[in-house]
């Protein structure tokens, strides 16, 4: 049988959206209001401050009807209605509060209370439950319960984060609504039936969403718990501080709570226009590195080829000399900001530009070129009713996993197509079409789109160039979303949507960095050609490129680099190296031992986003300030304060803030200075980019030859840094591997599983082989930025590379295995085997 | 007996009607082909509303008003057979399924015409193994004989009709669990509105309707609205087949005039009781009615009679129980299924179900307590019509009934700490 595909599978409209705007009155508990017709009897009661007691509805989704404990009476209906679901009409009174209404809600706390454990003494929900508390609002005083209780399984480990106690659970559901409406991944369920009804996954295997932690929030009971959070304390003892996550460019709205001046948990913090009330597991669980003896906790100098524990003084006094020494020759460079706050980022190039009196600043520590396009910024919102979503390259499951929750939504829910143009197909949640296209070609690609879509429809291009310009002109409002790697293929994206926004297309563009701040970075100019406000500088300093190159030529006499790991992220791996070897000089402020620090002279150990104040401006250029939720260590400072001091240090006392609300007044009076000097002007300068596209000619793929082209591709929980060091993050830790096409996996004798190693230009990377067709033939997708297989090794700048793969047979991977052990993981929980 | 000619069961016990040929000497497809050649399918939606056919399902819905429901939005249209009987006490579906499959057939592909469904859907209980054989059979003969497919009998229209198969879950007759079994999905009920006239199967617009009523439509259509609505009560005539289990003399499924008295149903039609036996309690709708007793025998059996009784004629299951049988034992057997068939959305009847059954099994172990029996006689008005679907309806309604009717076997239960009826093994419940 055909299956319709289309509007009808919906069964029903989201409770956020009334059935029209035709305002109804309705007579609540004898208040009268207003709203518009088709409204949930819940919400309208919410608009009156009475509040109905919910358990399995939930704002955010769907309405199921399940629990029952919000049946009121309606006035002309012989029977209690549920409130979850009933939608108001003209005259409805409604009764929330009357003897039938308490008599039933006291039934369903009954029932819920009957097998319910005893555990309130000892549950991390206590003092948060809506059990415990609609029980002490409008439950039955005794019980009349007359037997045993019956048992269901306690502390059933539900995957890398949740733990889950069957007992507990109410059966309400959101948990599993959750992964499927709003994850689309349908992997929790609920399995068995009736009174014996069990939350467990579809594949029988563990949970192991990127979401999961939500789950642990919209429970109303103590059922889904959060490892790292588990008997950790009780809500009353929380403080709470208002914060934003620093792990991708979305910048989720959350709050930090804090018990004896510690981090306990993160905690969602709705803003719909952001994060719409969810949060990720990267953002949620990576704070306990903070905790770890692997956190730097007071600066380090070198002395004698090694490091010493140094004071904060004499850490600085230690880097004052070169850096002034470098600064009179112009022979010095700054990288940095992309991590660090707005008023931070502005103080690194005020640092570079007034104390250094140089503009070789630059925020750029990895492929990344671009923060922000040139026009047609998007706002996060606009997915919501976007009609084709094109994505170049990003990765959002992996790089922005908020910002994908909506783009599932707006796929699965509200009939956006996705369209995907990269060099292979990278998983999505929700259907997506594929346009497999060789990195470099891709400005190529746009340009001749373009052209097509001027031209009408016009057979013009290749047969799949007009099929998506067929796309283009026939959705409506265009999305384009893209990593900001490729400075051409950005431009052409721009002219793109400048052709179809003269044919009335809503248009918008959302750039998807790597590092959390790169967008308030290069607005608050740090970049060579930029001062704040994408002002140009007369003199343009160097590139990042430019200064690695320069350092290993010799030609830089110090490096300061704050907040970066460049030695990781850097594509080219083999120049990186070779610059931070041979730079005289070298100042690395970093919260953790990574491995550009590893090589520096002199090591400031910095505070982390939850020690410190500021703002961060994420992927729609949106500023968010986010509070110091708990005191740093003894000896370690701000970046700010490393910042000032050193400036001091170098005799320009006072040019540096060194507190975060002072730098932010002279940000923003560099920003008014700028606005209103450039009046009605919208069209910014761009950031100056190198040009690699010559570099990654070279290394044309042998498909005889045991040569592999080799693409990056990122992890949600790879990286160096925190989510190396976290225990909270080390359960669902990929592992090094390269996914390779099965005909290459013939030619190259690899099964998945066999240890490969891959040699290219900067040297070699030890992996785990899958095989997989997701993999184009002659090319390896190897996980990036990963300190024990730094895949920048292969790479050049372009971001791309090539290698050679060779089998590892059982001894040389024992060797290899004792040999590789340069890098230190992460400390307290072992590294765990999680696949992709 | 009245003059009552049987309907949809005539000819079984006699002929071999799973024959096509024996179905078509004796009348079969003929309706069809007075249908689909003479009759658009507006006039057979609007013969079917004036004959006041209500669903045999359970509800007791009128099939032309459900009809007449589905939205007139160009959407594709779905048409599914209830044939998951699983009603305690009801038999009538699963007789009509392997005794005469071309009447069920020829009722389907008339309605589906009715309501410009190019696709049925068959949903058989997963148990009736034989009976689901049976049809499979008959629709290879009636594919083969050209009443189904394309273009069914010159008339333009073309049906396929998908067998799906019930993997032995009683929610899943409840309609739209049916549907979310149907996709593929838990079969649960789902929340309504919107129905399934609206949203049903793959969200598309969808009638569902019991065997039995589709069974009734070809004879509407050959003898007209007029002929049906004369049979028994105007508001809800026609023909119905009751099953009668039980403590009578020859129990069984009898097909009966609708509105004529308990009384005769069970004198005329069942034999009676058997010898030296008094009556103690019906269920006249299957397992999730209230009973009526002695005092009520002259109750018409039909929708609404019943329904003034405080209980129903549901699904038609008429089970009898005399005075050897232990009405605690009787309500545990019941509570127990449907503690195990609710499929756990709903706090009431996933809890409350679960609780009552082991009330009623203390009981009757003798365990039970006072306070058991003062939470049996209010619990009723926290766990029905607190539900997201009937099932959780259906737990209390008997169990009320008589425990209202017989408080003190229930009580002595407790005060002889056990079953009074122990010594007597051949009782029969439901
Ligand atoms: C728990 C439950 C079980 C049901 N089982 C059946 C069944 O086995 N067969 C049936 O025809 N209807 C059953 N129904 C009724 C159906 O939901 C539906 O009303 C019926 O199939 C409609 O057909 P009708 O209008 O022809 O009666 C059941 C309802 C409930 C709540
Ligand atoms: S685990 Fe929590 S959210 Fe999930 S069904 Fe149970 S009570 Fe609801
Ligand atoms: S999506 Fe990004 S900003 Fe949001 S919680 Fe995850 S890592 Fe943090
Ligand atoms: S009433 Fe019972 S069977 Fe029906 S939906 Fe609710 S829990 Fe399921
Ligand atoms: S909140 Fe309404 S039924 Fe659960």
């Amino acid at each position: 049988m055909p299956i319709p595909k289309g509007p009808g599978v919906q069964r029903s409209v989201s409770p956020l959206q009334p059935s029209s705007h035709r305002l109804v009155n309705v007579i609540i508990d004898g208040n009268a209001v207003s709203v518009p017709e088709g409204t949930l009897v819940v919400e309208a009661a919410k608009a009156l401050g009475t509040s109905v007691p919910v358990y399995c509805y939930h704002p955010k989704m769907d309405p199921v009807g399940l629990c029952r404990i919000c049946l009121v009476e309606i006035e002309k209906m012989p029977k209690l209605q549920i409130a979850c679901s009933t939608r108001v009409s003209e005259g409805m009174v409604v009764h929330t509060m009357s003897e039938r209404v308490a008599e039933a809600r006291r039934g369903v706390l009954e029932f819920l209370l009957l097998n319910h454990p005893l555990d309130c003494p000892i549950c991390d929900k206590g003092g948060e439950c809506d059990l415990q508390d609609f029980t002490m609002s409008y439950g039955p005083g005794a019980s009349r319960l007359n037997e045993p209780k019956l048992h269901k399984p306690k502390a059933v480990d539900l995957g890398p984060t949740i733990v889950l106690d069957e007992e507990r659970c109410i059966l309400c559901r959101r948990c599993t609504r959750f992964d499927a409406e709003i994850a689309q991944e349908r992997n929790l369920v609920v399995v068995e039936r009736g009174h014996r009804s069990l939350i467990g996954t579809e594949n029988g295997g563990a949970y192991t969403s990127y979401f999961s932690g939500n789950t642990t929030e919209i429970c109303p009971v103590g059922a889904l718990t959060s490892k790292p959070y588990r008997f950790r304390s009780r809500p009353w003892d929380l403080g709470h501080t208002d914060s934003i996550c620093n792990q991708c460019p979305v910048g989720c709205n959350f709050r930090i709570d804090t018990r004896f001046g510690r981090i306990m948990r993160t905690f969602t913090r709705e803003n719909t226009s952001v994060d719409d009330g969810w949060i990720c597991d990267r953002g949620r669980y990576t704070f306990n590195y903070l905790y770890q003896p692997s956190r730097l906790r007071q600066p380090l100098v070198r002395r004698g080829g090694e490091f010493v524990a140094a004071s904060f003084d004499e850490a600085i006094a230690a880097s004052a000399g070169p850096l002034a020494a470098a600064a009179q020759t112009g022979r010095v460079g700054v990288i940095g900001g992309g991590r660090l706050s707005d008023e931070e980022a502005f103080s690194l190039q005020r640092f570079a530009r007034q104390v250094l009196h140089t503009n070789n600043i630059d925020h750029r520590a990895g492929a990344q070129r671009l923060a922000s396009p040139a026009r047609y910024q998007a706002r996060l919102e606009d997915l919501d009713d976007a009609s084709l979503i094109l994505i170049f390259g990003a990765l959002t499951p992996e790089q922005a996993p908020i910002l994908d929750l909506r783009l599932r939504r707006a796929v699965a829910r509200r009939h956006a197509k996705l369209l995907f143009v990269g060099p292979y197909r990278p998983w999505f949640a929700v259907p997506c079409n594929y346009i497999e296209y060789t990195p470099g070609a891709i400005g190529d690609l746009m340009n001749q789109l373009s052209d097509v879509v001027h031209h009408g429809r016009e057979e013009k291009g290749d047969g799949f160039v007009s099929e998506i310009a067929n796309e283009l002109v026939g959705a409506e409002k265009i999305i384009a979303i893209h990593n900001g790697r490729d400075a051409d293929a950005a431009g052409a994206l721009d002219r793109l949507m400048d052709t179809l926004h003269q044919y009335d297309h809503p248009v918008g563009i959302l750039v998807v960095g790597s590092q959390a701040n790169s967008r308030g970075a290069e607005a608050a100019g740090c970049i060579p050609n930029l001062s704040p406000a994408y002002i140009p500088v007369d003199d343009p300093g160097m590139t990042t490129h430019q200064m690695l190159t320069a350092a290993a030529e010799g030609k830089l006499d110090a490096l300061f680099i704050a907040g970066a790991n460049p030695a990781l992220t850097y594509p080219d791996g083999l120049l990186v190296r070779r610059a931070l070897d041979s730079v005289p000089f070298l100042a690395v402020a970093e919260q953790l031992m990574t491995e550009t620090a590893a090589v520096a002279d002199v090591v400031f150990a910095a505070s982390s986003f939850a020690e410190k104040s500021g703002h961060l401006t994420n992927l729609e250029g949106r500023r968010q300030a986010f509070k110091a939720a708990v005191e740093p260590p003894v000896g370690v400072f701000s970046d700010l304060q490393i910042f000032s001091a050193l400036a001091s240090a170098l005799g320009r006392e006072g040019v540096i803030a060194a507190d975060a609300d002072a730098a932010f007044a002279q940000l923003r009076a560099a920003e008014d200075l700028i606005r209103r000097a450039r009046g009605g002007q919208t069209s910014l300068p761009r950031p100056q980019t190198d040009d690699v596209s010559d570099l990654h000619s070279g290394d044309a793929v042998d498909a005889t030859h045991h040569t592999l082209a080799i693409i990056p591709v990122p992890r949600l929980y790879g990286g160096g840094g925190a989510a190396a060091y976290d225990p909270g993050v080390a359960p669902m830790r990929p592992e090094p591997f390269a996914v390779i096409h099965p005909d290459d996996a013939v030619r190259l004798g690899l099964d998945s599983g066999d240890r490969v190693q891959l040699s290219g230009r900067g040297g070699s990377i030890e992996v785990e082989a899958k095989i997989a067709d997701q993999a184009p033939p002659g090319v390896a997708l190897v996980l990036a930025d990963m300190p024990q297989a730094p895949v920048n090794r292969l790479l050049d700048a372009s971001g791309f590379g090539s290698a050679t793969a060779q089998k590892l047979r059982a001894e040389e991977r024992l060797r290899g295995e004792l040999g590789s052990s340069s890098v230190a993981v992460g400390d307290g929980y072992a590294a765990a085997g999680a696949g992709v | 007996m009245a003059a009552f000619e049987p309907v949809l069961t005539k000819g079984i016990g006699e002929l071999d009607l799973a024959d096509i040929d024996v179905y078509k000497q004796h009348g079969g497809f003929s309706a069809l082909e007075k249908a689909l050649k003479e009759m658009t399918p507006e006039a057979i939606v609007g013969e079917v509303s004036a004959s006041n056919l209500r669903g045999r399902g359970g509800a007791g819905f009128p099939t032309g008003k459900k009809w007449s429901f589905l939205p007139k939005d160009g959407r594709p249209r779905y048409l599914v057979c209830n044939c998951d009987e699983a009603e305690p006490g009801t038999f009538k579906d699963h007789m009509l399924l392997r005794l005469t499959p071309f009447a069920i057939i020829e009722g389907l592909i008339i309605s589906a015409y009715a309501i410009n469904a190019s696709h049925v859907v068959m949903y058989i209980r997963g148990e009736f193994l034989e009976g689901y054989r049976i049809f499979k059979r008959a629709l290879a003969a009636a594919s083969a004989a050209g009443y189904l497919g394309k273009d069914i009998m010159g008339s333009g229209f073309t049906m396929e009709l998908i067998l799906h198969r019930g993997a032995g879950a009683y929610i899943c007759g409840e309609e739209t669990a049916m549907l979310e079994s149907i996709e593929g999905k838990r079969g649960e009920p789902r929340l309504k509105p919107p129905f399934p006239a609206n949203a049903g199967l793959y969200g598309m617009p969808t009638v569902v309707n019991n065997v039995e009523t589709l069974c009734c439509v070809p004879h509407i259509i050959n003898r007209g609205a007029g002929w049906f609505s004369a049979i028994g009560p105007p508001k809800c005539p026609g023909p119905k087949i009751i099953s009668v289990s039980g403590n009578v003399a020859n129990p069984g499924n009898y097909e009966i005039p609708m509105g004529i008295s308990a009384r005769e149903l069970l004198e005329e039609y069942a034999g009676g009781l058997l010898p030296g036996r008094r009556l103690k309690a019906i269920q006249p709708g299957g397992g999730s009615s209230a009973a009526i007793f002695e005092e009520d025998l002259n109750v018409g059996i039909d929708f609404d009679s019943l329904a003034a009784k405080k209980t129903m004629l549901g699904s038609g299951g008429f089970v009898v129980m005399d005075d050897r049988t232990c009405l605690v034992r009787a309500s545990q057997t019941l509570v127990r299924f449907f503690e195990h068939e609710s499929c756990g959305q709903c706090t009431p009847c996933r809890e409350g179900g679960q609780w009552v059954a082991r009330m009623v099994g203390r009981l009757e172990a003798g365990e039970g307590s006072v306070n058991d029996l003062r939470v049996l006689g209010v619990i009723n008005n926290t766990i029905t019509g607190t539900n997201l679907c009937p099932l959780g309806d259906s737990i209390m309604p008997f169990l009320s009934s008589v425990l209202r009717r017989f408080p003190e076997e229930f009580a002595a239960h407790v005060q002889q700490a056990g079953c009074p009826f122990q010594k007597a093994p051949e009782f029969s419940a439901a």
